[in-house]
C-alpha cells in the first residue's frame, strides 16, 4: 500500500471511529458489543484485514493494520482488541492452517472466533488431548462465548491446536475491555481430523505467530496511551485551581508534555515497523507507557478521574488489562534479550 | 532507640490481623465490590469488637492497616464512620461531643467530612458553598462533591464561606458547621461506579438554604481552614496506613504466588529484584509512617513528615500493584491483586493529591530555610 492509500485507509478509520464509536464507546463497556457494530467492522474489512483477498480477506498490509488498531484503540481499546482477535488471532491461523474455509463467516462477522493458550501464563494451564478427546479448561478467555475456539492443547508428548467448542463457559467480570465478554472455558470433545490445525511443536508456532504480531499489540497500547493523555490536555486546559489552569503547573505540564512526546516518537516507530520477530520489546514499551500515561491522565484528572462516567479509569484498567492478556515480562524479556544480546542472555 | 511498637499496640494489630482474616471473606469482598453498597454489618462488627477508639490513636492506625491488608473497601468503610471525630475533640464545645462525636465512637452515628466541591477540590480555599449569618445562626447554600460516607452519615462536618476574604488571603473567612443528614434542603447523592473502594459510600450533596443553628460552628468563625488543615494533618496517617495495608496485601498475594511456583522460578533474578525493591519499599514506606504518626500522636505534628508518609506510601502502594501485577501476570487476576490494585489508586488521590502532599513538603521547608536565616 503506497502512503498515499495509506493515508487514506487511515482518514475513514478515523471517521468511522469518530462518528461511530466515539459516542458509544462507554457504553458498550457496560452493555457488550452491539451486533450492528460488529456487522460495520466486517464491511470495513476490519475482521480479516490482513488475510490476502483471495481467502476472503481485506489484503492490508501488516504497518498500516497496526495504524488501524492505534487509531481505533484510541476510541475505544475494547474494539481494538476484538479486531485484534478476530484478525489476528482466529483469521490468519486459520489461513496459516489451511483452513480457509471458516473465513468468511468470521470475516462478515456472523461468528465469532477466540484463541485459547496459557502462552503468556507463568504456569501451563490445563487443555489436553489425550488420542481424540479434548479436555480441561482454561480460564482466562476473552469472548469464550465464541463459537469457534481455536485451543492450544497438549499430550505428553507434543502440542497440538485444535479448532474446539467449549462444553461450558463462566463468564466473570474482567479488569478491563469490558465491552468484551471474558471467563473461564471448559472443553469436553472429541476432535475430528480437520480440526486439528497444527499436528504437533503448535506451542512453538503459536508462540512465533504471537511474537510476530506484538507490534499489534504496542499499536493498541499506543492507542490507549495517547488517548489517556490527549483527555488529560483536554481537561488541564479547563479545570481550574489556585485560580489558574491546571496546564499552567509546571509538574503538570511538564509531564504531560513529556508523555505527548514518547508517545509520538512510538508513533513514529510504529509507522515505520515492518512488525515481525523483534517487536516484543515495542510491545512492551508501549504496554508501559500505556499504564504510565493512564495513571498520570487519572490523576490529573483527580476525583473525577475515579469514576467510570468519566472514562479515563478504564484506561488505567484496559491498560493493564492488555498487558496481562498479551505479554508475560519474564518470557517476553527472554525472548528480546536473546534476540538482543546473546542466545544465553536472561538465563539466571 | 527502639523501633518496636508497644506491646498493647501489637496485640491490637494481631487482633486486628484475625479479624480481617475471618470476617472479609472472600464472597463478602466481591458482593461489596460488585453492588457498592455500605458494608453495615461491618462496621458494626468492627465496633463491637472495639477497634474503634480515640483513646490510643496507634491502635488505630495498626487497625487500619491490618484492615486493609486484607481489604482497603472494607476496612476504610469501617473505620472511617467516626471520619472527622479529630476536629470535634479538639475543637467542639461540650455539646457537640455530646451530640454529635461521642455516639460516633459509640457507634450509633456515623460521620463525614464535607470540603471538597465540583470546581474546588486542592484548592481548599477555593471552595464557594456560602454561609449566611442570621439572628439564630447560619443558612448554608452550597454543593459538595466526592463526600465519603455522603449518604450513609448522620452528620457532616462542612467547610463553607462565611465571609470574604481579605484580598491575598483566600484562606480566612472560611468557617466549619455540623451538619444533619435529615435536616431541610440537605440532599445526597450517592455516586456509583468508582475505579475501586467501592465499599465507601461516596456523595454529591446540594444544600438549600438549610438552616444551621449557631451552636453548631464548629470551632472559630472565619478559622475553618486552619482546623480542616490541622485535620489533614491527623487523618493524613492514616491514609499513609491504608497506603501501607494495601502494599503489604499485595506482597502478601505476591508471596503467596510465589510459595505455590516452582523453585526455578523463585530463583530467577529478575523476580528476586523485583520482590527486593517492592519489599524495601513497603519497609521504608512503613517506617515513614510510623514516624510521622508518632509526632501527630504525641501532639507534635510535623506536616513535612507527615506528608512525605502520605505521599511516598501512596506511590509505594501503586507501584507494587504495577509490578507484582508483572511478575504474576495473568493468574493475578484471579488472586487479590486484582483489586487492591483498583483500590491503590485512590490513596494518591483523597487527602490531598500526591502533587499537594509535594506542595507542602517543600514550602515548609523552605519557610524553615528562610526563617532559619
Ligand atoms: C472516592 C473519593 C472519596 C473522597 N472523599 C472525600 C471526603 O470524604 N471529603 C472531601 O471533602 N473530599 C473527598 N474527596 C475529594 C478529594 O479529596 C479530592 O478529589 C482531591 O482533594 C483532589 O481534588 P479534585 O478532585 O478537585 O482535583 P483538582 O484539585 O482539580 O486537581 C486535579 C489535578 O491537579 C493537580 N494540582 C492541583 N493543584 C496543583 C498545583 N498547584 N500544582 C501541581 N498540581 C496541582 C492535582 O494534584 C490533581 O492531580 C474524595 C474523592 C474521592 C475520589
Amino acid at each position: 500500500m503506497s502512503s498515499e492509500e495509506q493515508k487514506l485507509l487511515i482518514n475513514v478509520i478515523e471517521q468511522f471511529a469518530k462518528s461511530e464509536l466515539e459516542s458509544v464507546s462507554l457504553k458498550i463497556e457496560k452493555e457488550g458489543l452491539p451486533r450492528p457494530l460488529v456487522r460495520r467492522l466486517a464491511e470495513l474489512g476490519l475482521l480479516a484485514a490482513t488475510v490476502p483477498p483471495s481467502e476472503g480477506g481485506s489484503g492490508i498490509d501488516v504497518r498500516s493494520f497496526s495504524l488501524i488498531l492505534y487509531t481505533i484503540a484510541k476510541y475505544s481499546p475494547s474494539v481494538a482488541y476484538y479486531i485484534y482477535v478476530q484478525n489476528t488471532l482466529v483469521n490468519e491461523v486459520l489461513h496459516q492452517t489451511g483452513r480457509s474455509d471458516l473465513i468468511p463467516t468470521v470475516a462478515s462477522g456472523e461468528i465469532t472466533g477466540t484463541m485459547v493458550h496459557d502462552i503468556n501464563m507463568n504456569s501451563q494451564h490445563n487443555v489436553k488431548v489425550e488420542g481424540t478427546k479434548l479436555q480441561g479448561e482454561n480460564e482466562y478467555v476473552v469472548l469464550p462465548s465464541a463459537t469457534y475456539h481455536i485451543v492450544l492443547a497438549r499430550s505428553s508428548e507434543r502440542s497440538l491446536l485444535v479448532l474446539a467448542k467449549p462444553s461450558r463457559v463462566e463468564r466473570k467480570k474482567p479488569l478491563g475491555l469490558r465491552a468484551l465478554e471474558f471467563g473461564v472455558s471448559f472443553y469436553d470433545s472429541e476432535v475430528a481430523r480437520e480440526n486439528v490445525l497444527i499436528q504437533e511443536k503448535a506451542e512453538e508456532a503459536l508462540a512465533r505467530h504471537l511474537d510476530s504480531s506484538s507490534i499489534q499489540v504496542g499499536a493498541i497500547a499506543l492507542g490507549i496511551a495517547e488517548s489517556a493523555i490527549d483527555k488529560a490536555i483536554e481537561y488541564s486546559k479547563q479545570r481550574r485551581a489556585f485560580e489558574s489552569y491546571l496546564y499552567e503547573f509546571q509538574p503538570i505540564a511538564a509531564v504531560l508534555s513529556d508523555m505527548k512526546s514518547r508517545i509520538g516518537h512510538m508513533k513514529d516507530a510504529l509507522t515505520a515497523s515492518e512488525g515481525g520477530e523483534g517487536t516484543v520489546m515495542f510491545k512492551l514499551h508501549a504496554l508501559e507507557i500505556a499504564r504510565l500515561a493512564s495513571r498520570i491522565a487519572l490523576q490529573v484528572h483527580g476525583g473525577y478521574g475515579y469514576l467510570e462516567d468519566v472514562g479515563i479509569e478504564r484506561l488505567y484498567r484496559d491498560s493493564m488489562f492488555l498487558t496481562l492478556l498479551t505479554s508475560n515480562y519474564l518470557r517476553d524479556m527472554k525472548a528480546a534479550s536473546t534476540n538482543l544480546i546473546s542466545k544465553d542472555a536472561f538465563r539466571i | 532507640m527502639s523501633f518496636e511498637l508497644p506491646e498493647e499496640v501489637e496485640q491490637t494489630r494481631k487482633k486486628a490481623r484475625e479479624f480481617a482474616l475471618r470476617e472479609f471473606t472472600d464472597d463478602l469482598i466481591r458482593h461489596y465490590d460488585e453492588t457498592e453498597e455500605y458494608p453495615n454489618e461491618i462496621r458494626k462488627k468492627v465496633f463491637e469488637a472495639g477497634f474503634i477508639t480515640l483513646e490510643n490513636p496507634w491502635n488505630m492506625l495498626v487497625t487500619m492497616e491490618e484492615f486493609c491488608r486484607v481489604d482497603p473497601g472494607l476496612g476504610l468503610s469501617s473505620l472511617a464512620s467516626v471520619f472527622g471525630a479529630e476536629m470535634v475533640l479538639l475543637y467542639g464545645t461540650d455539646e457537640q461531643k455530646e451530640k454529635y462525636m461521642y455516639p460516633t465512637l459509640r457507634g450509633e452515628k456515623i460521620s463525614a467530612v464535607a470540603v471538597t466541591e465540583p470546581g474546588a477540590g486542592s484548592d481548599v480555599a477555593g471552595i464557594s458553598s456560602r454561609l449566611d449569618k442570621t439572628e439564630r445562626g447560619w443558612i448554608l447554600n452550597g454543593h459538595k462533591m466526592f463526600i465519603t460516607n455522603g449518604t450513609v452519615a448522620d452528620h457532616y462536618y462542612l467547610l463553607a464561606r462565611s465571609s470574604l476574604p481579605p484580598k491575598d488571603k483566600r484562606h480566612h473567612g472560611l468557617t466549619l458547621v455540623i451538619v444533619e443528614r435529615r435536616w431541610k434542603g440537605v440532599n445526597p447523592v450517592k455516586l456509583k461506579g468508582k475505579l475501586g473502594m467501592r465499599a465507601t459510600d461516596t456523595a454529591e450533596i446540594t444544600f438549600e438554604n438549610v438552616e444551621i443553628p449557631v451552636e453548631n460552628t464548629l470551632g472559630e468563625e472565619g478559622k475553618g481552614f486552619y482546623i480542616v488543615m490541622t485535620f489533614f494533618n491527623i487523618s493524613r496517617v492514616y491514609v499513609a496506613a491504608q497506603s501501607v495495608g494495601t502494599a503489604q496485601g499485595i506482597l502478601d498475594a505476591l508471596m503467596d504466588y510465589l510459595s505455590r511456583k516452582p523453585q526455578s522460578f523463585r530463583e530467577m533474578e529478575s523476580v528476586q529484584f523485583a520482590l527486593a525493591e517492592m519489599s524495601t519499599m513497603v519497609e521504608a514506606a512503613r517506617n515513614l509512617t510510623y514516624k510521622a504518626a508518632s509526632k501527630v500522636f504525641a501532639f507534635n505534628p510535623d506536616p513535612v513528615l507527615t506528608s512525605m508518609a502520605k505521599y511516598y506510601a501512596a506511590d509505594v502502594a501503586n507501584f507494587v500493584a504495577n509490578e507484582a501485577f508483572k511478575i504474576i501476570g495473568v493468574e493475578g487476576l484471579n488472586t487479590r491483586v486484582e483489586k487492591l490494585y483498583r483500590d491503590a489508586k485512590i490513596t494518591e488521590i483523597w487527602e490531598g493529591t500526591n502533587e499537594i502532599e509535594k506542595l507542602v513538603i517543600s514550602r515548609m521547608l523552605l519557610r524553615r530555610l528562610s526563617e532559619a536565616k
